[in-house]
Parts: C-alpha cells; structure tokens; sequence
C-alpha cells in the first residue's frame, strides 16, 4: 500500500507497550497525569504488555520511583536543563524524539491546558493518528487495536476511533473522567534516562508568569459542589449558593451559561467545554441539564436537581430532585443543616 | 507604526450545534434545517486579527477547506472585514481527519504571503484542538494557545499574553508564528454590508481545488488520514434514583433531603 511521502514507513508490529505522559505540577506528578498511568494500566493488561511512564523537564529523575509506584513498569526520564521551560513545540519534539526510539503502540497524555497544546504536535510529527479528549477506551477484539472513545457533536454522540497502521496511536484524554490509581509501595520498575535530541525552541520565549488567586479550592477535587446556571437569574445568585457550599464544606461552580453570563469564572465551569468532576455530591441549582452539562457530571455519585421547571432535563438525570424557587429551597437547605448540626 | 503584517485566519463553517437534535427511533442526528455558523471560537480569531490589522495595517485573509457551501462562511468573514478569503475545495479532500485537514491547509496557506497564523481554540462540532498544532508543525513555526491579547512590537517581533488553568504568560514571539485565540477575548464585530458587497468583486473570495494545491492524494483526504471513526453511538445515561418532588412545606423537604443525604453518606455534619 502506498502512503503519503511526507510519512515515514513503519512497522506497526514493532510497537509494543502503553505509554503515558506525566506532566509534573510544582514539582510532583499531576493527578491528571497519574490517570493517564492507570488508564495505561488497565489497557496493557488486557494486550499484555508493559506500561511505559514519560518524564520530562528539569530534575525530574527524583520523581521516576514515584511514577513506579503509581503504575509503570519503564519510566523514561528526560532530565535536563534544556526543559525547565515548558514551550509546546519543545516538549512536542522531545516526547516525539521518545515515541520514535522506544516505539510505543500507544501514548496516553492528559487533556489539560498543556496537553492539548502540545500533543497534536507529537503527532503530527510522527504522522500518526491523535484522538482527542477520550472518556473511554476499547481494545479490538479481532485487530487489538486500542480505540479511543470520545463524544463529539457538542457530546450529543460518542465516536470510536481508531488508529490505522500508524503507530503509536495517541489520545488525550479529560482530566478526572478516569479515577486516580492506587500508589502501591512495594511496586518495582526500571528506569530509563534518556537524552531527546532536539534543538532548542526557536522564535518563542516566556518572559514572565503570573498565578492568578485562586481564592478556593480547584473544583475538580471538591467532594461536594454547589453548581448555578442560568435559572439563578444573575450574579448575586452566586452568593447564597457560597453560603450553602460553606456550611456544608463545599466549594462553588457553574455551568456554561452562568460562565458566558460573567457571573462565575471559566475555572469552576462543569461540563463538556469545562471541566468533568468527581464529587461525591453535586447540587444543580437552576441548571437545565443540557447534554454538555450532564457530560461533566457523569462521575458524579450524587446529584441534587433545585429548578422552578419541572420539564427541565436535570431532573431525570439526578438521583433526588426538588422543584421551586431556589431563593426558598436553598435558604431552607441552610436551615435544616443547621438544625441538624445543633441536635446532634 | 507603518509596519504592518499579513495574517491569516483559518475559520470552519459548523453545524450549530446548540440547535441539533437526535432522531430517537433512528439514533442519528437530525441535520436537515440546521443552519451553520462560523464556529463561535474561530469569530475570537477573526476578531483578534482584524482589530490587529486596524491597529498595525496589514491585511486579513480568511481560510477554510470545506465543501463549497463554506463560501457563505467566508462572505460572513469579508463581510466582518476580511480583505480577502480562500476556499479550499476538492472531492480529494473529504474524509480527511486532522492530519490530512491540516496538511491541506498548511499547503493552501503556503501560497499565500503570512506573518501570523491564527486560529480559534477549537471548534464546537468536533473539539479536537489539534488544527493550530498541527498547521505550526507543518510549516515549522512555533505556536501558542489560550492566547488573550497580543501586541506587535515591531521588528518581527510580537508580545503575547495566555491563560493557562491557574496562570496568565507573557511571551514574546518571532514571526512566523501561529497563536490559538481564547474564547470571550471582546466581542466579535458585526457584517458591515459594505464590506460584505465586496464579495461579487472579482478575486477577494478565491476557489483553490486540488488542481491549484497540485498535493498527493495519498496525503489528502480519506487516504491521508491515519484515523477512522470506526462506530458512532450515544451517550449511556447515568443510572439515577430521580426521586423528584414539588414540596409544598420546602423547610420539611428540606431537612427530609438533609437526613438522606447525611444517611447515604454523602453528607457529613
């Protein structure tokens, strides 16, 4: 079969092993990143095969042990001064630079800000295949091929994708859709330092970085989360949906239209264009549930629907629903927490 | 400042899909009577690039690759102020995934003369994010996403400013280069009709087919593309108890949801 001349020619059959990029946050291995690493896990038992973990950046081999603990059975180490800054086409070259040594069947990286940056990159230096921002994975039963599976169409549908005779097959994959794995001590692998060779970014330089407060905490680690939407009519809202959250040791969030609206910021955004969460408990409160919105609370063990529209599709997508005003059910709420915390 | 850069947009003409529907008893969408937008992302693009070029001078050319009913897309982008547009057109071309969409669109965007490539974050049809990557790598440049402002220094240099989840990056960038626009940055301008009557003039919306690009057709399309979707299906509906009321008495509601929460253990007071 002819290929396109821009593509090298390669041995699907040579690539073997799941691989996942761990991207590291203030020093220490990001949760999303250790997701990919179960994900990996589970995808190289059922091909039996190893699990790969990739580390990039400046002193970086201090945390290799941890990646084994966490899961992977190689971790390929780029520790070097080159890499203290992050630059998409530089971490893209080196992470390719990788993929073409060792030649991996799969490469698993997490969908955050970064990783949707310079992922695409990667692949489309080794013209292979990249499948966005997956919920799920399938092996091929016939093929064994990995497929991601990921919603499309504004998450109305689910597509299966698969990677044709171009290897590794990447995929990036929404932080928090996949539980972090266990961090088990007793864990043994090998690691493997590596030296990409790359030429420095070119054209690109950061010249300062500022954090912006982040007054509470990140929402996709929240237990409990009071949500607002368009139903709450306007920015003060917000404020006995926090008064809520805080006796019952929540944090806040929204959904899209309460972003567009400027009354939450895009942070604390659930949903598909947001971010997914793993509460324990979501309260929904004057959200209509549209599809995108039902798409971040998937993993979700318990959500409460407060909404004046009894037809609005939340409340047969939650597990216990109250219909009426939320300027009286949320007060009442508060109430009876209250009532409940001085009787006991 | 009489330097001035030309740019170009690459936009895609999208079903919107706030307004599609599934058809239940056939399980696929229902696509007929859905009016297509320009993807709301890429209208951040256009308007960065535009409100450049009034600031620095230059000019503006918008870019897809669609089937020819795209053409509306770009009249919508004259009409917004665009000096000219490019369609990119060709049977070769359908199927293609994002490799191949971005080769296509790296070749188109090769004839033409560009110091700044910008594209929106990512659409809403299909949310890969992968097209601004991809064009920077083929025509080896650098790149940025997230992009909230940018200012042209001179000297082919531009500052840029990005948001990332808990931070805000300054850079400066040597042009050629390619920025991803982030969402909400000012609100996109209006048609002029004015500017849209320029359209019936001859060449400021050209039509390139593969005859123009002259690109493999192992590269192109269906056969340039190493993904398929293989199945399509819908979205599994979380399993929920839906225990609905409308409470008459909301303080007994209230503190009957209360103590169930706190017995199913999701609540601890």
């Amino acid at each position: 079969m002819s290929i396109c001349s821009e593509w090298d020619k390669i041995n699907p059959e040579e690539y073997v092993g799941v691989w996942a990029y761990l991207e590291v946050e203030d020093g220490s291995l990001s949760e999303a990143g250790l997701q990919m690493l179960g994900v990996a896990r589970l995808l190289a038992s059922q091909k039996d095969t190893y699990v790969g973990a990739v580390l990039i950046g400046r002193g970086v081999s201090s945390l290799a042990r941890e990646a084994i603990y966490y899961g992977a059975d190689r971790v390929y180490v780029a520790d070097d001064e080159r890499f203290e800054k992050y630059y998409p086409t530089l971490y893209g070259e080196a992470l390719a630079y990788l993929a073409k040594e060792y030649k991996p069947e799969a490469l698993l990286v997490a969908g955050t800000m970064r990783g949707r940056e310079f992922t695409p990159y990667v692949a489309n230096i080794l013209k292979t295949g990249i499948t966005a921002d997956c919920t799920s994975f399938e092996v091929d039963s016939a093929a064994k091929d990995i497929l991601g599976v990921r919603p499309t169409f504004g998450a109305y549908l689910i597509a299966h994708i698969r990677t044709l005779n171009r290897r590794p097959a990447i995929f990036t994959a929404r932080p928090n859709v996949f539980p972090t794995p266990q961090k088990d001590l007793a864990r043994e692998g090998e690691i493997i330092p590596t030296n990409p060779k790359v030429v420095d970014a070119v054209g690109v330089k950061l010249l300062g970085r500022s954090r912006f407060g982040r007054g509470a905490a990140p929402i996709e680690k929240a237990k409990i989360l009071v949500s607002g939407g368009k139903g709450l009519g306007g920015k003060e809202g917000f404020t006995i949906l926090e008064e809520f959250a805080k006796v019952i040791g929540g944090e806040v969030s929204g959904s899209r239209k309460a972003v567009d609206a400027g009354w939450i910021t895009h942070d604390r955004q659930v949903g598909q264009t947001g971010k997914a969460v793993r509460a324990d408990l979501y309260f929904a409160v004057g959200i209509s549930g549209a599809v995108q919105h039902l798409f971040g609370i998937r993993e979700v063990r318990c959500v409460v629907a407060i909404n004046k529209d009894p037809d609005a599709p939340i409340f047969d997508n939650c597990d216990y629903g109250l219909v009426g005003d939320y300027t009286e059910i949320v007060p009442a709420l508060i109430k009876a927490v209250k009532k409940i915390k001085e009787s006991s | 400042m009489n330097i001035f850069m030309d740019i170009v947009v690459c936009i895609k003409w999208v079903p919107n899909t706030t307004t599609v529907n599934i058809d239940q008893k056939t399980g696929t969408l229902i696509r007929s009577g859905v009016p297509s937008v320009i993807n709301p992302h890429d209208m951040h693009a256009l308007e960065m690039a535009l409100a450049l070029r009034d600031k620095f001078g230059g000019s503006v050319t918008a870019v897809t690759m669609a089937p020819p009913s795209a053409r509306l897309g770009l009249e919508h982008a004259v009409g917004m102020g665009c000096d000219k547009a490019v369609l990119v057109t060709d049977m070769a071309y359908a199927g293609a995934d994002t490799l191949a969409t971005s080769y296509t669109l790296a070749k188109a965007i090769s004839r033409l003369k560009f110091d700044l490539i910008l594209v929106g974050q990512e659409t809403v049809d299909s949310s890969t994010a992968h097209i601004g990557a991809q064009l920077a790598s083929w025509l080896h440049i650098p790149y940025l996403y997230y992009v909230v402002d940018a200012k042209y220094l001179g000297d082919g240099k531009m500052w840029v400013k990005r948001m990332l989840e808990d931070a805000y990056e300054e850079y400066e960038l040597t042009l050629p280069a390619l920025l991803a626009a982030a969402m909400h940055l000012t609100k996109p301008r209006r048609v002029k009709l004015s500017h849209k009557m320029r359209c019936k003039e001859e060449g400021v919306i050209e039509v390139w087919n593969n005859k123009t690009l002259g690109l493999e057709v192992n590269c192109v399309g269906l056969k340039g593309s190493p993904t398929i979707v293989k199945k399509t299906s819908f979205v599994a509906e979380v399993p929920r108890k839906k225990i609905v009321c409308q409470p008459r008495d909301i303080d007994q509601a209230a503190e009957w949801l209360i103590s169930r929460l706190v017995e199913d253990g999701f609540l601890k007071i």
